[in-house]
């Protein structure tokens, strides 16, 4: 079993972060690695137990299920059932928590998995570089750009490249 | 039920940030408002369930017991068993973690109790801001963030 903790500080308060991340069918919006995002069965995305069904960049198709959303406690859990890339026994959290003295947020995103003997290695430094920090790059630039232009802290556009 | 909750962010590593605050007798090391604080009964001071005494800086004597440390979540738990505030069942929590893509540490310090509804807001106030955030201020200042 492979364990990957990623977090980070971002300047921003912890609602206006979370009224992005808890899109669960969103994802392909800000996240760099996704692109066409939809929920199976024409479920609600915030509805526990949903699918997305996702493609990547590469083509790849990949289908996730959320396990756990709270809008009380900032966090969402999902587990990846199919996959090309070898990531068994896939479950990620996310978690929002407030930086009180600085109105800020701290976000954490873990996931544990199994992997095919030998790709460890490789396979950690996927999901820790290209989704968790590549993840964090991305809402970061959003909020700046956002803050630039000034075009209000709800109006989520696609975050340019 | 009562709950303070304040966090901030540290800027060093979890590992020195966590040496400086895991030794349940060395308040007035690094927190401005404690001095004066000893171990009752000669015990260590990361022996689960020992008592710390000390004093405030205006003299006030707290009496506190550990209930839970954790060297490896960087957790400490503790409850207040004297006190002069107006106060019961207070049961407090310093967590560490760490932030991954800086060299730093994210800090939360959080407390429950019970006491007067009139009572509730100047505590809450109190705790929160002489208590809590100026431990974190310290700590900031000390690593220089």
């Amino acid at each position: 079993m492979v364990k990957v903790v990623c977090s980070t500080v971002l300047s921003v308060p912890v609602e206006d972060v979370w009224k992005i991340l808890r899109g669960f069918n969103r994802f392909d919006v800000w996240h760099p690695a996704m692109e066409v995002s939809q929920i199976e069965r024409g479920d609600s995305p915030d509805r526990v137990g949903c699918i997305r069904k996702f493609r990547l960049a590469d083509g790849s198709e990949l289908r996730e299920q959320l396990l756990a959303l709270s809008d009380e406690e900032k966090t969402l859990s999902y587990c990846l059932l199919d996959t090309p890339i070898p990531l068994f026994n896939y479950v990620s959290h996310i978690s929002l928590l407030p930086v009180t003295d600085s109105n800020g947020t701290f976000w954490e995103w873990k996931g544990r998995f199994d992997v095919p003997k030998g790709s460890a290695d490789e396979l950690t430094e996927l999901v820790s570089k290209h989704i968790y920090n590549a993840g964090f790059q991305a809402i970061r630039k959003h909020f700046e750009t956002q803050q630039t232009i000034d075009n209000g802290p709800h109006n989520f556009s696609r975050v340019p490249e | 039920m009562a709950r303070v909750y304040v966090s901030s962010v540290i800027s060093a590593p979890l590992g020195v940030v966590w040496d400086r605050v895991r030794d349940f007798n060395g308040l007035p090391k690094w927190h401005p408002r404690m001095r004066e604080s000893r171990i009752e009964d000669g015990l260590p001071s990361d022996k689960v369930g020992c008592i710390r005494n000390f004093k405030l800086q205006n003299g006030d004597v707290i009496r506190e017991q550990l209930l839970g440390l954790n060297d490896y979540d960087k957790v400490c738990t503790y409850g207040i068993l004297e006190s002069p505030m107006p106060i019961t069942d207070y049961v407090a929590t310093l967590r560490l973690t760490p932030v991954t893509d800086g060299d730093s540490c994210f800090a939360q310090w959080s407390a429950e109790f019970e006491c007067a509804t009139d009572d509730e807001s100047e505590l809450q106030n109190r705790l929160s801001s002489d208590v809590f955030q100026a431990g974190f201020d310290a700590l900031k200042q000390h690593f220089g963030s």
